[in-house]
């Protein structure tokens, strides 16, 4: 188990400190990041993979999270 | 038109955090998408309408995208009729857009907010009416739907309208597009207004096509995320989505959506109905009370006085969150009640919260290939018929216990009706998995049975072989194209690469009648393991063996010839006599040869376990062989 958990751990701090760098990217570069989507056209591949990236990054460091702390789903045994 | 983007602020962006997180814990535990708390929601806070629609349309689809991958590997997805749907209501999505573009240039952004307002109360109305209606169907009859063709959709299946037929693998028939277009227009232009098409996407999937619900809600994920995209696209053209607003509700609702997929295992399936409608229902009354508010700024009641109007717009508020706080609260009273009682239950039967029985002492996994417990895994697809039939024959043949197991998605639907889908996607796993035990039984085997959650198979099967201390897992092969036949890849290339217990892949129709056995050697300690299993097995049921040694090139010859000799002295010592043969070429295409040539039924490999990185630069000749053999391919572990 402690082999599971230590690999759980190393996922969620890589994911973790991934997901921050990103945030923190986006709040460092916010008004060239408004001003660009505000212009519209071409620029709609800027949200669109600001979008893509956040969530898969973002998705696995949350669901690592959860796991991390032993919230799993219910195994139903029969 | 003037683009203005909220300000955001510590307190803005903490309160998005939060109705993000609640709203997805939400939409995780009920199985909708949550939009039509989100964007309310982010109404309330003063973002324009068509903003509030394209910043949520613009967190959804890259969640639809992940939720689609998720549910493919599972085999439940149509992609076919997704794109063929999706496309068309793309065409939905880009009218509905306009629309509501023009709506906004006509009666300006009262009008807006009053359009979307309505679709929101019609729809709500409608979709929450009965899902209520069901949650109390369901309170008093306690079994899920039975899941039935309807004569609408028997007669769309009869339809013939030559040069509009399409085969769709999901209904195993060919039906005219005629028949999806219209279908994928309406979910787009929904999805378009409230970004929630599922409510009319996938009943009309199921009641309309014919579709069984499980696929429907898998398929519909396709759709939300090819008109998501489109839309979203569309929106940021036009330069209305704001990214900063739709990452932040990402950021916390990715947390509560897991957590809410979670919650929906531990408690019944009419308290999520319930919790639904009632949902539904407050979403509702919320947006019901500022429509005199949009009414009044129009001209068509007499004007409000504005403390009025920010009275109406308080209490939508305040209703908004009520809601919101209701849903949090029974989700988390579930699931912390639900988890408790599910340990204090396993506790007292002495077992691990969700684990097979244990064995009677501490063991750890033997390294001469030890056959005491065996783990099934079952999708309860025709790809894992053969994988169960061998896996209890060797069971009879090794006197092991035998253990199936079968992962259930966390459900992550985009549909209102994707609670009940799920209980009817359990209902048939447990079916499945009850049918594997009758069968074991009928052959003298013992069977314990185990449904598991999760997001992704392959974690599931790895940790539950490792808390349960398997000394084999027996799994299937899902059929590939020949594109894909060289790298199997999927849940069983995963398995192979995180467990440490060994594998029996079993191909279709792979059967293992005593024939012969090809054990590949390249003088590593992986194939030493393989050697010492296979003298295991050889000892208890005698069967030939060749050993096969390739050089990929004519120099490497004496060395490959090395590591057989070796190996066939120590076998020998171990009173297995085994053939040896060196091949030059590719080690894949001449393991497939050997075994062939030779007629074997099983090849045992040892495996060098590379994941990731190392994995995607080097290849997996294991990999590869697993991917092209006919017959079943046991992979030794270190």
């Amino acid at each position: 188990m402690s082999v599971e958990r230590n690999r759980t751990l190393k996922k969620t701090l890589i994911y973790a400190l991934l997901s921050g760098g990103l945030y923190y990217l986006m709040y460092h570069f916010e008004d060239s990041i408004l001003e660009l989507s505000r212009q519209g056209r071409w620029n709609f591949i800027l949200p669109l993979t600001i979008a893509f990236v956040f969530s898969i990054v973002h998705g696995n460091f949350t669901g690592q999270f959860w796991e991390l702390f032993g919230i799993r789903a219910k195994t139903t045994k029969k | 038109m003037e683009i203005s983007f909220i300000d955001l602020s510590l307190g803005n962006v903490v309160l998005l955090f939060v109705i993000g997180f609640v709203g997805g814990l939400v939409s995780g535990f009920i199985g909708s998408g949550g939009a039509f708390v989100l964007t309310p929601a982010m109404m309330n806070l003063g973002v324009t309408a068509i903003m509030a629609v394209a910043s949520n349309m613009a967190h959804k689809f890259p969640k639809a995208f992940v939720g689609a991958m998720k549910r493919h590997k599972f085999g439940q997805v149509d992609i076919k009729l997704g794109i063929v749907l999706g496309i068309s209501a793309e065409a939905g999505v880009l009218y509905g857009a306009g629309l509501q573009e023009t709506i906004r240039e006509v009666f300006g952004k009262a009008g807006s907010n009053l359009y979307v307002s309505t679709v929101f109360i019609v729809v709500l109305a409608i979709v929450g009416g009965y899902v209520l209606r069901d949650a109390y169907k369901m309170f008093h009859s306690q079994n899920p739907d039975e899941e039935k063709t309807t004569q609408l959709a028997k007669w769309v299946q009869s339809v013939n309208i030559p040069g509009t037929m399409m085969y769709f693998k999901a209904i195993d028939a060919r039906i005219s597009v005629l028949f999806t277009i219209p279908i994928g227009f309406a979910t787009g232009m929904l999805a378009a207004t409230i970004a929630v098409g599922g409510f009319i996407g996938v009943p009309a999937m199921m009641y309309i096509l014919g579709v069984p619900g499980l696929i429907a809600s898998a398929t519909e994920l396709v759709i939300a995320f090819v008109m998501g995209m489109g839309g979203t696209i569309k929106f940021a053209w036009a330069g209305y989505v704001d990214i900063r607003l739709a990452m932040i509700i990402l950021a916390g609702s990715l947390f509560g959506v897991q957590l809410g997929a979670i919650g929906t295992t531990y408690v019944k399936p009419y308290t999520v109905k319930i919790v639904m409608g009632v949902i539904m229902m407050l979403a509702l009354l919320s947006r019901g009370i500022v429509v005199p508010v949009y009414l009044s700024e129009l001209g068509q009641i007499q004007p409000l006085a504005a403390e009025t109007a920010s009275l109406l717009g308080d209490l939508s508020f305040a209703v908004l969150l009520f809601a919101l706080a209701a849903g949090a609260t029974i989700v988390f009273r579930a699931l912390i009640k639900g988890m408790s009682e599910h340990r204090a239950k396993l506790a007292a039967e002495n077992a691990e919260p969700g684990t097979f029985s244990t064995a009677a002492e501490p063991r750890q996994l033997s390294p001469v290939g030890r056959m005491e417990r065996i783990m099934l895994v079952s999708d309860g697809s025709e790809y894992a018929e053969s994988a169960v039939t061998e896996a209890i024959r060797l069971a009879k043949r090794c006197q092991a216990n035998l253990y199936a197991f079968s992962v259930l998605a966390t459900p992550d639907f985009e549909s209102p009706l994707g609670q009940n889908l799920h209980e009817l996607d359990k209902k048939a796993m447990v079916d499945n998995l009850l049918k594997v035990r009758a069968q074991a039984e009928a052959e003298g085997v013992s069977c314990e049975i185990l449904l598991g959650h999760g997001s992704d198979p392959f974690d599931e099967i790895v940790d539950q072989a490792e808390v349960s201390a398997m000394d084999m897992i027996v799994m299937g092969r899902r059929d590939k194209s020949d594109l894909l036949r060289s790298m199997m890849g999927g849940t069983t290339a995963k398995v192979i690469g995180h467990t440490h217990s060994d594998v029996l892949v079993v191909p279709r129709q792979g059967k293992m009648e005593g024939k012969g056995i090809v054990l590949p050697v390249d003088g590593s300690r992986n194939s030493e393991a393989a050697a010492a299993t296979v003298v295991s097995m050889v000892s208890k049921c005698p069967v030939a063996v060749t050993l096969v040694s390739v050089a990929i090139d004519p120099r490497l010859r004496e060395d490959a010839q090395g590591h057989a000799d070796q190996l066939a002295r120590l076998m020998a010592n171990a009173g297995i006599q085994v053939q040896v043969e060196t091949r030059i070429g590719s080690p894949d295409a001449e393991i497939l040869a050997c075994a062939q040539e030779r007629g074997a039924d099983l090849i045992v490999m040892g495996s060098h376990g590379r994941t990731g990185l190392d994995r995607l630069l080097v290849g997996s000749v294991s990999e590869r062989v697993i991917g092209q053999t006919q017959c079943p391919v046991l992979i030794v572990k270190l």
